[in-house]
């Protein structure tokens, strides 16, 4: 029984050390994996206030839409797959929905439209799915996974029929839904919008200054201990140990220096990758441009109840639904990249 | 079912003891706490996840005051807990 209590759910981190310099860098391709971003966090040094042009970036992040009770049978309207799902790239996710308890919807840049439904709801859908990977015992969640770019799922073929029959009269799934479109935006979605309560959102920008940051050697910190000193920045969590306080004891790794100043800004909304790799470019000339800026570090998280996470692959939540990446990057180039997961999902690319 | 009522009795008996002596089995972390909020931020080192889980779960009570625990995120990654989208209102 001891040996059963010390087992804790497993989790994936994935390490990467790399160039910007070198041509077989996978950073774009390991950002677009990552399609439903909720917030992106920066963290930078000797900085107090977020210089004009970061700025300027995070406030430009794409508007996103929240439709309140959408039925999910409209994402098969034939114009909003001619105007949206065909041209460009749709960004959709149920919101305010669980992947471990309700039915979650997402549609893909792809044009990949993903269910994860309960037991019951499956039946009722009548169209052809999967048992969940992390099914425990019972198969209690199922995965209706529909290409609607295939030819199979044209409009007016014999699988897009059942599948829009199997939405709108076995299985009436309405959610909230938070939706975005690259390039398109809004005018994309303006039909589909029109017909329902909708609105548009901007994303929520944060920033905050720290002071006296006592910050570890990044280039050698172990991949654990340089994600806990960020998480505990990010958090505002005191890394001091001080002798008069036995509440927590954490510390920053050693060795140590001490930062007089640090902007710590976030994001935070439905946010497309395409915004985050923008960022990221902008870091990139920020690092050379400042002499004082020897790194930029950016924690992206994805959300947590979508049914899908890195790519295709199925996305669950145990006893959290964490998948997100940290990327650190230096002033000669080079960056570190951690990806993780929770334990209800696949491997990070 | 005798069996279980057992054990349960023996938990909590240990569980009044984890919570009161602080540091004696489990070496846990109040690493943030928010009055507003009334939420916390703990860590535990694995091997004492479930036990600190199973504490909170079961205290009911403190200084005669009835009061619940619940738990709303674990991960490994500290970072992890900064970036919820469970957090995300759109009102």
């Amino acid at each position: 029984m001891c040996a059963d209590l010390s087992r804790t759910p497993r989790n994936l981190l994935v390490c990467e050390r790399s160039s910007f310099l070198d041509e077989k860098n996978r950073l774009s391709f390991q950002v677009e994996q990552l399609r439903f971003n909720y917030k992106v966090s920066l963290l930078l040094p000797e900085c107090g206030s977020a210089p004009s042009h970061l700025e300027s970036t995070l406030n430009s992040f794409s508007r996103f839409y929240l439709v309140k009770k959408l039925p999910i049978y409209e994402l098969l309207d034939k114009d909003f797959l001619q105007n949206a799902v065909y041209q460009g790239s749709v960004y959709g996710l149920s919101f305010g929905t669980r992947i471990d308890e309700d039915n979650c919807v997402a549609l893909m840049p792809n044009g990949r439209l993903v269910l994860s439904l309960d037991k019951d709801s499956y039946e009722m859908l009548g169209f052809e799915g999967r048992p969940s990977r992390f099914n425990h015992r019972t198969c209690s969640r199922f995965v209706v996974p529909v290409d609607l770019k295939e030819r199979s799922m044209a409009p007016g073929s014999p699988g897009y029929r059942r599948l829009l029959r199997a939405l709108s009269s076995h299985l009436k799934l309405q959610t909230d839904f938070l939706i975005s479109h690259h390039p398109g935006g809004g005018a994309a979605l303006k039909a589909l919008l029109s017909r329902y309560d909708w609105s548009e959102r901007r994303p929520e920008v944060c920033s905050r200054r720290l002071s006296d940051l006592v910050c570890p050697d990044l280039r050698s910190c172990d991949p654990h201990s340089l994600l806990e000193w960020l998480g505990a920045a990010d958090a505002d969590v005191s890394c001091q140990n001080s002798s008069s306080s036995f509440l927590s004891t954490l510390t920053c790794p050693e060795p140590t220096t001490t930062l007089a100043a640090a902007l710590s800004a976030s994001v935070s909304g439905l946010l497309l990758p395409q915004d985050v790799q923008r960022l990221v470019e902008q870091l990139r000339c920020h690092l050379q441009q400042e002499q004082t800026a020897s790194w930029a570090s950016v924690t992206v998280h994805g959300f947590a109840d979508g049914p899908v996470s890195w790519g295709d692959e199925e996305h669950g939540v145990l006893t959290g639904g964490e998948n997100f990446y940290n990327l650190l990057m230096f002033h000669d180039h080079t960056y570190r990249l951690h990806l993780a997961t929770g334990p209800q999902d696949g491997c990070p690319p | 079912h005798a069996i279980k009522r057992k054990i349960k009795e023996t938990e909590t008996k240990q569980t009044s003891l984890i919570l009161l002596t602080v540091g004696a089995a489990l070496n846990v972390d109040v690493l943030k706490y928010d009055e507003e909020t009334l939420s916390a931020l703990l860590r535990v080192p694995s091997r004492g996840l479930v036990k600190l889980w199973s504490s909170l779960t079961l205290q009911g009570s403190y200084k005669n005051q009835t009061c619940a625990f619940r738990v709303l995120q674990v991960s490994p990654f500290l970072l992890a807990l900064t970036g919820n989208s469970r957090d995300l209102r759109l009102d």
